[in-house]
């Protein structure tokens, strides 16, 4: 019996390091959940936390006096708050599309990010969870948005974008969420017989739910796990249109637009790989992880980047097009003014073209670079973009929300928008629960699917070999593909 | 309520010390059962028996549309409910307010005792039902928490003013202080005894007045006023040989020449000045006669605003201006005016347009005895003087202008009264001096030291609403009435009689000017039976009746119910006197100015169109209400024209010292178009210290500039100081970007395509309809409801204001403060969007539109809301459920005309003070809240309603008479204010209504109706009327056109 290897004639690389055996995938995971935690993790949980510390106290601040406490105003009555829900709904889309889309696309370079990945969506999606709830007048009465049936015969109106906003996000965490678990449960039982203090194996005997790796488990969690898959894909295209849907339903110039869904959703996975890469790219070297995750997955999501940023750049041109094309005044002044238009063109500029061109140079000309092979694989580059392709991504938003809202239809009422302190205290804080969220899954879950990775080793896939001068081959013979053999590991 | 004021925070000894007052008080109710006069009298305290008593005596006069208010006979317990009164329907009360030389009358809505909202009265000629920003935000200044609320004297202590019965002692201890001090006149025939007080209109005052003058002939009575009417006085005085008031007919002028008159806006009677320009400018079609207006002036006043044609004329100018024009006349046209012509010299047209000699006298000719010339109360005499011979010599007299016989012969020269006084006080020769009302501490010209002459009278008593400088230098004080508060009678300019009753019981026990005066009359305190306002009013109505009606308690009752006494009559035209106004030509000629330059500029005051001359200092809506022109709120600004500010390179809000003789005061630049070089304007009123919470410090004070004889133009330097100063303003894009949005057209472009506005914005026709079926309001789908709308007309609306404050006063519409404004958080229902038009920065067209919500029939605002707290009506209103609302602020951002506001804070209460609510504001300042309508709390969205309350009243009362709507049930509180009536609403359904008739007029158009919205709110197109043979407007009309 011997392995399936790749086949370099036909361009085949293997994923990870010849050699690697299961052993090695099953330490180098296991290990940085069992070891003490290094000076680095502590370092950087301590900030975290202190950031997530900040956020409770913005938030404190914010429930006592009002949303007024931000910069929003009349006419920008939305500002950062749906900026950052936005920027980190599209932040979690890289997990859902790792996992789900790429699972069922037979991408098997996805198993060494996609549970990195999948955590990573949870906890944006948690931090984008906070600013609909919190960027309402009274937040007391959210509960108002949910169809709950009450004594006041009050009823929500779905045919507010909002409504189905609620909907499709909190959709899309729950199923995130069973996913990112499902696919944990056999890592969990590792963790669990790997265990030698009674509480950890009792905790990861719990979250693993009596996972003992038979053949029956196997197939049951294979099932589910394409199920998961299968509705998770949807999701992936539909959360960001909905939101997308917010701004293209209504009436305002700059919001007002039929792209907005494929342009949001490119733009979220764009996003998405761009902080699954920033993370990755530390954590890989803080946790020295360069056997699992290799050159030529950074590569590839490189690639992703390139081709989704593209994307969002046609998006941007297409705007431009139909806002010229339809001959309304209102749109093409958003566009010609209030975003291309800076200092150089006098009085005709809007006061936040300077967001605009952020937004262009970071999302579509930064991309631009990983069109050369050495760029991509230029850990140092990519980290750059990484960081500015995100950075541009929040702007793309404030581009969106803010600047068409601040000049719209009447000059009479046009107006500016500037944050106060306590809009970036909620946005750092953000940073700090999600870093201190997945820190906490660093330390104690493992950051990479061990199952899975050991699925794609060539020892995964054995097959027959005939013996040398055998003529006909033994098809029927091949081993069922999966880890049987990690379970008796 | 009341009570929660007193005893807020008392002290227990304090509590007991007014239980025992409140015992004594209800003890003494027989007593005033006998005395008639205690209705403003001593001896009530402001609790709920005081409340009582008020009540009682309306209940017995109550009407359905005005009431009368007569005095307490008897005080009824409130455990049988009372007659007439119904809690929740509010009462409504004729009065009358000053201003300047005119009085305004109003009937004031009050609701259980508390006056809410200020009307103006149909039947008073002033007002004909309109009123202004004053009379609009006057009751904050009735609630105003920072009002004086105790009497004092150097023996009576000043204390803490939280209990009424000690409020009573020590007003009653200084008035007999008062007392002692004039009974030591006596022996002299009053010498040493002395009385400054503003210029009055109250023929009660004056007999109390003439009385005391009658027994003490050497008292002296002295005039002081910040802004008067004098100069025009004077004019007359010179002309016509007798001071008379010369009213302009703007009604029937084809031709008006404001020469520095802003008669829309600060110019005495306003008001109906308005309603009559308005009246020519409302047009139905291309061929309708229409005014059309010439203005001159230095800056862009609201009148300049709507000129059709505006010269910028430095103030000193503009009588050289008139000169010019009289010469004209009489060189091309042959019209001596009065026969003044020689008296003018040389003929001299440096600086001015030809065709603003040529053109506007050509017109003025052409229209003779159609043509009217107003002078600005701050021009010289002379040249009221001369406008008046030049009236004459085009044959207005009569006809344009009507003239009326002022009330008080014996009035002195502010200025030169208070400039008397002073020198009388500093030579020791006044003993006793009674200051009633104002602050002529601060307000006196520079140059002249009220203080320090105040510290040389041995008595001195200020009567003032609140402690101000001048009271810090008087040794005695009582606390003066609102004009809401106390009893008396005001003569209008035409001279119709009007009785000033109060809407409710002195808050604070002050006393009016009248009564104070009444008691050095009678030598009596109120107390010890000095008879009330409400006595002296009714005695003087029976001198002017003089017995010739037999009961006279049927002409009191109407007269309160109507409000007007009897209208005045003009008097016969007066003929213009050649000799004296050649003489006062010749010698204000000979003043005038050295020439205008960068090292001399002019230095010009107008009374600012909120806070006037300052008494309006401590009212949040009008320091907040954005200035009509520059759209600045909480500040004054120093407005110079854009080329003087690039030779002194300064833009908004750099900070500039402007130097009058020796004295300086630093005030923000503001670049304003249409300026004229070389020339400051300042408005006055702002900057105090002392005024109150509200207004403490915002703007700058430019008092100290004004010096004895240059009052109103002077000239100075200006310096920049380098420094900046942070301006808030709610409008600072001045341009329509071409849209198609205060949509204009000339006359002559209306006649030749009447539907030039539906032109301009959209032609629904050529919009594709709506994929799916549309709601439809027709009369049988929504019978019983009615289709609401509203007509705002462009070319009647000035852009005055009055309905911005009125809706704020409606609809409890909280002001935010400077730094929330500067945020762009306004909470204004109603806004005045104000466009400049055109390219010439020094010749702007202005365009004024006032925007509430449209309720469209499709609002976008609805569909947003995720939880439908805002919907529709089934009369088709946008609703909005202030308790469903979360807050998304979705509606906002998807409303295109940006009129929905959202309450980002806890408003009501608010100061800067972000932890601030409702329970913080004063208690006083809540008896102005409207009851019908929410206070709404921090993170609800509101907006305009069409005043549903308002709608929804009249249907109860409908359904209670048992009747169908009439057209006019129904008036916004906009609508009600406007002085023009450019706001008409109603029912869209009733082909007949005045609504549903002026949107049918050609020129009606629908704001961005291309995104259809199909708003209720219906625009009809402003029509200008520029003289073809000027060209000043020509280039920017067209390059208007294509926009």
């Amino acid at each position: 019996m011997s392995a399936h290897a790749p086949v370099e004639e036909i361009g085949e690389r293997p994923l990870l390091p010849p050699g690697t055996t299961f052993h090695d995938i099953t330490e180098d995971v296991s290990r940085i959940t069992e070891n003490p935690a290094p000076r680095g993790w502590w370092i950087l949980f301590m900030l975290a936390l202190g950031l997530a510390g900040l956020l409770g106290a913005a938030l404190t601040y914010l429930l006592t006096v009002g949303v007024g406490s931000w910069g929003n105003n009349s006419p920008v009555a939305w500002a950062w708050d749906i900026t950052n829900f936005v920027w980190w709904i599209g932040i979690g889309h890289a997990g859902t599309l790792i996992s789900a889309i790429l699972f069922l696309f037979r991408q098997k370079w996805r198993t060494s990010i996609n549970r990195f990945a999948e955590a990573m969506t949870i906890f944006a999606v948690m931090c984008a969870g906070i600013f609909p709830g919190i960027h309402t007048g009274r937040p007391w009465f959210d509960y108002y948005m949910f169809p709950l049936p009450n004594q006041m015969e009050m009823w929500p109106n779905f045919k507010s974008p909002l409504m189905w906003d609620i909907f499709a996000v909190s959709t899309y965490f729950t199923v995130s969420a069973l996913f990112w678990f499902t696919g944990l449960i056999p890592d969990f039982a590792t963790l669990r017989d790997r265990a030698k203090n009674p509480i950890r194996k009792w905790v990861y005997g719990f979250l693993a739910l009596g996972w003992r790796g038979s053949n029956r488990h196997w197939r049951n969690y294979e099932r589910a796990y394409l199920i998961l898959a299968a509705i998770s894909t949807p999701l992936v295209l539909s959360v960001h249109s909905i939101v997308s849907f917010d701004f293209a339903t209504s009436v305002l110039p700059g919001w007002h637009t039929t792209i907005f869904p494929p342009y949001f959703v490119a733009g979220a996975v764009f996003s998405g790989f761009a902080m699954v890469l920033t993370l990755l790219l530390i954590t890989r070297s803080v946790f020295g992880m360069h056997n699992l995750v290799t050159m030529k997955h950074l590569e590839l999501m490189n690639k992703f980047m390139l081709a989704t940023g593209t994307l969002v750049g046609y998006a941007y041109a297409m705007e431009f097009f139909i806002a010229w094309y339809s001959g309304n005044p209102y749109e093409w002044h958003v566009f010609r003014y209030n975003r291309l238009a800076g200092p150089w063109e006098g009085d005709n500029a809007g006061p936040l073209w300077w967001a605009y061109w952020a937004m262009i140079s970071c999302n579509v000309l930064v991309p631009q670079l990983f069109w050369s092979k050495r760029m991509r694989t230029s850990i140092p580059v990519m980290f750059v973009a990484s960081i500015l392709i995100n950075i541009g991504m929040w702007f793309e938003r404030f581009v969106i929300i803010a600047t068409s809202l601040h000049r719209d239809f009447l000059p009479s009422s046009w107006g500016y928008f500037s944050p106060t302190m306590i809009d970036i205290a909620l946005y750092l804080g953000t940073f700090g629960l999600f870093f201190t969220l997945f820190l906490l899954f660093i330390r104690w879950i493992p950051m990479i699917a061990i199952a899975e990775v050991k699925g794609v080793l060539p020892q995964a896939d054995p097959h027959y070999a005939p013996p040398p001068g055998s003529s006909s081959g033994g098809t029927d013979s091949v081993a069922p593909q999966g880890g049987a053999e990690v379970s008796h590991a | 309520m009341w009570r929660s004021l007193d005893e807020k925070d008392q002290s227990a000894e304090t509590r007991t010390e007014q239980a025992q007052s409140e015992f004594g008080r209800t003890t003494a109710a027989g007593d005033e059962m006998v005395d008639a006069s205690s209705l403003t009298g001593e001896s009530s305290g402001f609790g709920r028996r005081g409340f009582m008593t008020l009540s009682g005596a309306t209940a017995a006069v109550v009407g359905l549309q005005a009431c009368i208010r007569r005095p307490v006979e008897m005080i009824l317990p409130y455990t049988d409910s009372v007659e007439h009164i119904v809690p929740g329907v509010p009462m409504h009360f004729a009065t009358v307010t000053a201003r300047r030389t005119d009085a305004l009358g109003l009937v004031v809505t009050s609701h259980q005792g508390r006056p809410t909202k200020v009307e103006g009265n149909p039947a008073h000629p002033s007002s004909r039902g309109g009123t202004d920003v004053w009379a609009q935000a006057s009751l904050l200044d009735l609630y105003d928490p920072d009002r004086s609320t105790i009497a004092f004297s150097k023996s009576v202590k000043d204390l803490a003013p939280t209990n009424p019965a000690l409020r009573r002692a020590s007003r009653a201890q200084v008035e007999q202080e008062l007392l002692s001090a004039v009974a030591a006149h006596k022996a002299n025939a009053g010498a040493g005894l002395r009385f400054l007080a503003p210029p009055s209109l109250s023929p009660s005052w004056m007999r109390v007045r003439d009385q005391i003058l009658g027994f003490l002939p050497k008292a002296q009575f002295h005039t002081h006023a910040s802004v008067h009417d004098w100069n025009a006085r004077e004019g007359a005085t010179v002309a016509f040989g007798q001071p008379v008031h010369a009213i302009a007919r703007i009604e029937r002028a084809k031709v008006i020449l404001s020469l520095d008159c802003d008669f829309l806006g600060t110019d005495t009677g306003s008001v109906a000045s308005s309603a009559a320009f308005a009246h020519g400018r409302r047009v139905r079609s291309g061929s309708d006669p229409m005014n059309r207006l010439y203005v001159v002036e230095p800056t862009l006043s609201n009148t300049g605003a709507n000129a059709d044609h505006h010269l910028r004329l430095p103030a000193s100018q503009v009588g050289r201006y008139l000169r010019a024009i009289a010469q004209h006349l009489k060189e091309v046209h042959q019209i001596d005016s009065a026969g003044v012509g020689p008296a003018l010299g040389k003929y001299d047209p440096s600086g001015i347009p030809n065709e603003w000699l040529t053109a506007v006298t050509k017109d003025l000719v052409e229209n003779r005895g159609r043509s009217v010339l107003m002078v600005g109360a701050r021009q010289p005499g002379w040249v009221h003087a001369l406008a008046h011979a030049v009236n004459e010599g085009l044959g207005n007299t009569g006809r344009t202008v009507s003239y009326a016989a002022v009330q008080d012969s014996q009035e002195e020269h502010p200025e030169q009264s208070l400039r008397t006084l002073v020198q009388d006080m500093s030579k020791g020769a006044v003993r006793t001096l009674l200051i009633l009302g104002g602050d002529p501490v601060h307000d006196s010209p520079a140059d002249l030291d009220m203080a320090g002459a105040l510290s040389k009278v041995a008595f001195s008593l200020h009567l003032s609403d609140r402690r101000n400088g001048t009271t810090a230098a008087c040794n005695a004080h009582i606390p003066e009435t609102h004009e809401l508060e106390a009893w008396g009678d005001l003569v209008s300019r035409d001279g119709t009689y009007a009785v000033q009753q109060p809407l409710v019981e002195p808050l604070f026990h002050g006393m009016s000017s009248l009564e104070l005066l009444n008691v050095v009359r009678s030598a009596k305190t109120v107390a010890d039976g000095a008879i009330s306002g409400h006595d002296l009013v009714q005695e003087t109505l029976k001198f002017r009746m003089a017995g010739r009606v037999p009961n006279f308690q049927r002409v009191w009752r109407s007269t309160l119910h109507r409000g007007v006494f009897r209208r005045g009559r003009p008097i016969q035209p007066p003929t213009v006197m050649t000799g004296p106004v050649a003489q006062a030509v010749q010698t204000g000629l000979a003043q005038a100015a050295k020439k205008l330059s960068k090292d001399n500029l002019e230095v010009v005051f107008a009374p600012c169109n909120k806070l006037f001359d300052g008494r309006h200092a401590n009212n949040p809506w009008l320091l907040e209400l954005p200035d009509n022109v520059t759209k600045v709120c909480w500040d004054n600004v120093a407005m110079i024209s854009p080329p003087t500010a690039r030779e002194f390179g300064l833009s908004n809000g750099d900070m500039v010292e402007i130097t009058v003789g020796p004295n300086a005061v630093e005030v923000p630049a503001w670049v304003q178009p249409g300026h004229a070089d070389n020339s400051v304007s300042l408005s006055l009123g702002w900057g105090r210290e002392g005024v109150g919470r509200y207004g403490k410090n915002q703007g700058f004070d430019v008092q100290g500039l004004r010096r004895n004889g240059q009052m109103w133009i002077t000239t100075g330097s200006l310096k920049p100081k380098g420094t900046r100063y942070f301006i808030a303003q709610t409008q600072d894009h001045d341009s329509m970007e071409g849209r198609p949005i205060a949509i204009d057209a000339t006359q002559e472009q209306y006649k030749n395509d009447p539907i030039f506005a539906k032109k301009k914005s959209v032609d629904m026709t050529q919009v594709a309809p709506p994929l799916w079926k549309t709601e439809d309001y027709s009369k049988d789908a929504i019978a019983p409801f009615h289709k609401w709308g509203m007509t705002i007309d462009l070319s009647a609306c000035t852009g005055c204001n009055t309905c911005v404050v009125a809706c704020q006063s409606e609809n409890n519409i909280p002001s935010v403060g400077k730094r929330q404004i500067a945020r762009g958080r306004e909470m204004y229902w109603i806004r005045i969007d104000r466009y400049f038009v055109g390219d010439d920065e020094n010749n702007p067209q202005v365009s004024v539109q006032p925007v509430g919500c449209q309720q469209c029939e499709q609002a976008p605002c609805e569909n947003v809301c995720p939880v439908n707290a805002t919907v529709h009506s089934p009369d088709g209103l946008n609703d909005m459920v202030y308790n469903r609302c979360i807050g998304t602020r979705y509606c906002a951002n998807n409303c295109p005309y940006k009129v929905r506001r959202f309450n980002y804070r806890a408003w009501h209460g608010y100061l800067d003070d972000p932890m601030a609510n409702y329970d913080e504001l004063p208690e006083i300042r809540k008896m102005q809240y409207n009851p019908n309508v929410t206070v709404r709390m921090r993170g609800v969205m509101e907006k305009c309603t069409y005043c549903v309350q308002r709608i929804r009243r009249s249907h109860i009362t409908r359904e209670n008479e048992g009747r169908e709507y009439r057209d006019g049930d129904v008036t916004p509180a906009c609508a009600q204010a406007c002085p023009t009536r450019a706001i008409t609403f109603g029912d869209l359904n009733d082909s007949n209504s005045r609504v549903a008739r002026s949107a049918s007029m050609d020129r009606s158009y629908r704001l961005l109706a291309e995104l259809g919205t199909r708003p209720r709110t219906i625009y009809l197109g402003k029509i200008r009327n520029p003289n073809p043979a000027m060209e000043t407007h020509a280039s920017n009309q067209a390059s208007e056109n294509q926009a």
